[in-house]
């Protein structure tokens, strides 16, 4: 069992677990079709300063919606028992961790397939790959960082306190980064370029790191 | 007086003395007026609050290598300590802000960068707060400890060049006349100092808290007894 | 032999005195019970031979392994059931099995191996293929009426610690066992005496 089929089965019976229950899925939605219409009636939108405010929208909601899924991988108490079975097997927690990290990420991924055009739709804003590929670099870190936080939340009291105020202050590097990209991809002024660049440096840093603090955080 | 109390005495004649310098010797500023002598001690309080983190940040790595309970109240002292001088820091800096920009708060990297480091020692003192006391909140904080380290820097980083993309009005001088350098490197040091005395007597307070909670000593080797084996 | 042997274990939760002390060396093939009242510290102990959990003080050696430092090694030949299932209930005993061993790696082919020697109790199995140490919390807890025969059948040929309430299931199942009172042990009997 080496540690990349690990990870897949980890992430793909996550996934499982997912579509049979389906208990995420729609609570994402929901959260990502509400901060739309608030967006919509709390902000003066029209088409000249559309591209300024959709992306805040989109982080925004990313950011919440982020806190749900990833938070929730961790979370359930019947996943305390699980998570305990699996690292009494010989496969490797950074592998558990990678598979479980892998599966929010797709789940949120769905997510984000739904609320870009949805965006695009409600407010006018261009949608293409550039904007795409800036939503998804920035996922891939904030992932990473999301779920270890979450895991280690997951034997602490009063974790939804501490969630947010764990992981905000490390995904503030991605949101600055990743806003920037989708403003230039909007056609605001502002380097599309340097902001990917960033995006990758900081997706590399911090996988790495959390895939270093994994095994301190879930195993004893 | 025991020699903490005269550590302690010591450092805060110390600060009297850089307060007296900071009124009496070092001149006022031409530009911003008696307000400017805030500087001192907010930029001292912001250097000591990122050096208490390097004490957290240390004392986390050598934890998880080597269980050492040692440098895991080293950790927790420096946390304390950390976050009462960046809560002087953010204080004085918004107080400093409104006579000076108009406004409390400005989301320029270095605000914003402490107001990360606060809320990075805060999550650190509830995750070893909240959680079950001895190994088990020793590592989690470790890792919030060395995560947020590394986090401050880049966030400052990043907003830095945000800004270069959106380029705002904001201009800090820095040009320090001899005086005025010399006065802020005397205060910058009396707050180390300050800091120091604060860690090592919270090092102590933590010592006694650990005692009185049962978190062992790393376990220690005994020689192994047979239990006497019954006939089968 | 002895495979299991524990010294001087002890865990603190908080201020709380979960166990006190306890010695116990098992030797390889023996099937040794745990008995006392809910509280006694029996899941604490088991969880700790498990390597779920590291005593606040007190050594651990499996195999002559330090238990904490080799412990991934030595999760390839241990096996624990514990209170709570630690199963996913969307998936079926089926898929659950075969995620339990690609991450253990056991080969499929022992699956149908194991769902026929114990019938429809896998779900409380679905390790014992491949093990030769098993950790039993009360696993007579989900098992229906045929429980004894059932332990005796996955018990047989391996080294077993069983945590129980039921002392007759205990006596039939294990020569040895060790009583828990307050984390503290009070004495180890032999089959057929019952202790108090």
């Amino acid at each position: 069992m080496n540690p990349f089929n690990v990870a897949v089965a980890v992430a793909r019976k996550d996934l499982r677990s997912e579509w049979r229950t389906r208990e995420m899925v729609p609570a994402l939605a929901q959260f990502i079709i509400l901060a739309l219409l608030i967006a919509n009636f709390g902000f003066q939108i029209d088409s000249h300063n559309a591209p300024s405010i959709a992306p805040g929208i989109l982080w925004l909601a990313l950011v919440f919606a982020g806190l749900v899924a990833f938070g929730r991988t961790f979370a359930a108490e019947r996943d305390q028992a699980s998570l305990e079975a699996m690292l009494l097997t010989p496969a490797s927690p950074v592998a558990i961790f990678a598979g479980k990290a892998i599966a929010a990420s797709l789940l949120l991924i769905v997510c984000e397939a739904v609320m870009l055009p949805a965006l695009s739709l409600f407010f006018g804003t261009p949608l293409g790959a550039d904007m795409v590929a800036a939503v998804l670099l920035a996922t891939v870190g904030m992932a990473a960082l999301g779920c270890l936080f979450a895991a280690l939340v997951a034997r602490v009291r009063a974790r939804e306190l501490l969630l947010p105020l764990l992981t905000l202050p490390l995904w503030i590097p991605f949101i600055i980064a990743g806003g920037q990209a989708v403003q230039s991809a909007m056609g605001l002024p502002g380097s599309y370029p340097e902001a990917i660049g960033l995006l990758i440096d900081f997706d590399i840093l911090f996988v790495v790191l959390t895939s270093l603090a994994a095994r301190f955080v879930l195993d004893e | 007086m025991n020699k903490y109390e005269k550590a302690a005495a010591g450092a805060v004649a110390l600060m009297l003395v850089a307060g007296a310098a900071i009124f009496f010797f070092a001149p006022t500023d031409y530009l911003q007026g008696p307000v400017q002598r805030i500087f001192y001690l907010h930029v001292s309080s912001a250097i000591a609050a990122y050096g208490c983190f390097a004490v957290v940040l240390v004392g986390g790595i050598i934890y998880l290598r080597t269980e050492s309970p040692v440098a895991d109240r080293f950790a927790r002292a420096g946390a304390l300590v950390g976050l009462v001088f960046t809560t002087v820091t953010l204080v004085m800096g918004m107080l400093w802000a409104k006579p000076i920009w108009g406004t409390f708060w400005t989301w320029d990297a270095r605000l914003t960068s402490t107001l990360v480091l606060w809320m990075i020692y805060a999550g650190y003192l509830l995750v070893r707060r909240l959680s079950d006391p001895g190994r088990q909140s020793a590592r989690l904080a470790a890792v919030v400890g060395i995560f947020g380290f590394i986090d401050v820097p880049v966030v400052h980083f990043s907003v830095t060049w945000w800004r270069t993309q959106h380029p705002g009005p904001i201009i800090v001088n820095d040009a320090l006349p001899p005086q005025m350098l010399a006065t802020f490197l005397f205060t910058l040091a009396c707050t180390l100092v300050l800091a120091a005395v604060l860690i090592g007597i919270r090092y102590r307070i933590e010592t006694a808290l650990d005692a009185r909670l049962n978190v062992s000593e790393p376990a220690k080797v005994i020689a192994a007894k047979r239990e006497a084996e019954p006939a089968r | 032999m002895s495979v299991i042997v524990a010294n001087g274990l002890t865990h603190w939760f908080g201020n709380e005195h979960a166990l006190d002390s306890v010695d116990l060396v098992v030797d390889t093939g023996e099937h040794v019970a745990v008995l006392g009242e809910n509280g006694a510290g029996k899941t604490t102990l088991l969880r700790i031979l498990a390597t779920a959990m590291r005593p606040t003080s007190g050594r651990l050696e499996i195999a002559g392994l330090d238990a904490h430092r080799e412990r991934r090694r030595l999760r390839h030949y241990l096996g624990y059931t514990g209170h709570a299932l630690g199963l996913y209930p969307a998936l079926s005993a089926a898929e659950n099995l075969e995620f339990f061993c690609e991450l253990q790696g056991t080969p499929r082919s022992r699956i149908d191996e194991v769902l026929e020697a114990v019938g429809l109790a896998a779900t409380a199995k679905r390790r014992a293929a491949q093990l030769s140490r098993l950790i039993l919390d009360e696993p007579d807890a989900s098992l229906g009426s045929d429980a004894a025969e059932l332990l005796a059948r996955v018990m047989d040929g391996r080294t077993v610690v069983l945590a129980t309430h039921d002392r007759a299931l205990a006596n039939r199942l294990c020569p040895r066992t060790l009583e828990l009172r307050h984390g503290r042990s009070v004495g180890t009997a032999t089959r057929l005496r019952v202790v108090k």
